[in-house]
């Protein structure tokens, strides 16, 4: 008997009891193993590891999965808020773009209306212009460096810290 | 007879579709449904990969919670049981190396350096359905075969997967999924011979 036969025969002992193995290559295995007793010893062992193992009873205590499920559920609704809060700031910056594209056009006629009325260089509506555009964010940097810890990113750590807790337990 | 099979073709794949697009939702009740429907399966698994009920309760919360986190990626065209299996393999995986810096091929337990094996104190879950000798020395001999091999074989005869479905699933070539088993299988030979004697 060749390796290839022991091998096939291996091949189709681990395979039995699947569906797709044909009549053919059952009725070859048969032969083989009636001939083989180091390839029938296999199956005989892989058969009775097989049943002992199929006979061994182990279920899950109902406490366990109930804890499972309120833990999923927890994080699902964490994970949930956490998908909304990211909407949100998706959303804000949007309107926050288009909000900017839309006024840089007005504030640009408003800024050339004032230097008009006023009689001032047309040289200073550019910069001018661009100062008022960028002085919110100019304001809210300045405010930032100021003062220590912002009452927004302390709030932020808070929500991150409270995830990480979260995650722990 | 065709229309049979094809019937319940369609149906499993409405089944597992279904499946595959309530995680994407991260659907609640399905998750619910699902904890229960599969329970004493991972279990199972997960206890006879860790050889410890503890680390698999532990385990079998964390692979519920990546199941949550990573439901998206479940596409509905494999059986939802293998990629469950998958996860909780991976989770496993994940915990042992926390553990121990060592691969699953060399696990050892980290407070003593010996050999990966099922707690010794009080009854483990095998230990309390197992009545007979035969069992028990079935038992004892399974504990001693490597986590690898016994991982196979529970998948393969317990959990009734295919040779194809646990290379997919374990990440190996399905050439190794039978060297795992035929190894597995011979290193229970002393048990089950003395058993059947």
């Amino acid at each position: 008997m060749t390796n290839h036969e022991h091998e096939r025969a291996v091949d189709l002992v681990t395979r039995r009891g699947e569906d797709d193995i044909s009549t053919s290559d059952q009725a070859w295995l048969e032969s083989h193993l009636a001939q083989c007793p180091e390839c029938a010893e296999f199956a005989g062992l892989t058969e009775s590891a097989g049943q002992l193992l199929r006979s061994v009873a182990i279920t899950a205590n109902p406490a366990l999965v109930a804890v499972t499920q309120a833990r999923v559920r927890a994080r699902a609704e964490q994970l949930r808020e956490h998908q909304a809060r990211i909407v949100l700031i998706a959303i804000s910056f949007c309107i926050g773009v288009l909000a900017s594209t839309a006024s840089a056009w007005l504030w640009w006629k408003v800024g050339g209306w004032v230097v008009g009325r006023l009689g001032l260089p047309e040289s200073i509506v550019v910069p001018g212009v661009l100062l008022f555009w960028l002085l919110p964010a100019v304001a809210v940097a300045v405010l930032m460096l100021v003062v220590p810890q912002p009452l927004f990113e302390r709030s932020l750590m808070l929500s991150l810290a409270r995830e990480h807790e979260g995650e722990k337990r | 007879m065709v229309a049979t099979a094809f019937s319940s073709l369609v149906a499993m794949e409405t089944e597992e579709a279904q499946i595959a697009r309530g995680l994407r939702r991260r659907d609640p009740d399905l998750l619910d449904a699902l904890i229960e429907q599969y329970q004493h399966r991972l279990l199972r698994y997960l206890l006879h990969l860790t050889g410890n009920r503890a680390t698999a309760e532990d385990l079998f919360q964390e692979t519920w919670l990546r199941v949550l986190e990573k439901g998206h990626l479940y596409d509905g065209k494999n059986r939802f049981v293998t990629w469950l299996m998958s996860i909780a393999h991976n989770v496993a995986i994940d915990h042992l190396r926390k553990r121990s810096p060592s691969s699953l091929d060399e696990m050892k337990d980290p407070e003593d350096g010996a050999p990966f094996e099922p707690a010794a104190s009080g009854p483990s879950p095998l230990d309390t359905a197992i009545t007979d000798q035969e069992h028990e020395m079935f038992h004892a001999a399974l504990s001693q075969v490597p986590p690898l091999f016994r991982e196979v074989m529970v998948l393969r005869f317990q959990e009734q997967m295919k040779l194809e479905e646990i290379a997919k699933l374990v990440k190996i070539p399905v050439a190794t999924v039978k060297t795992r088993i035929y190894r597995g299988v011979m290193a229970l030979r002393p048990a089950l011979k003395g058993g059947a004697q």
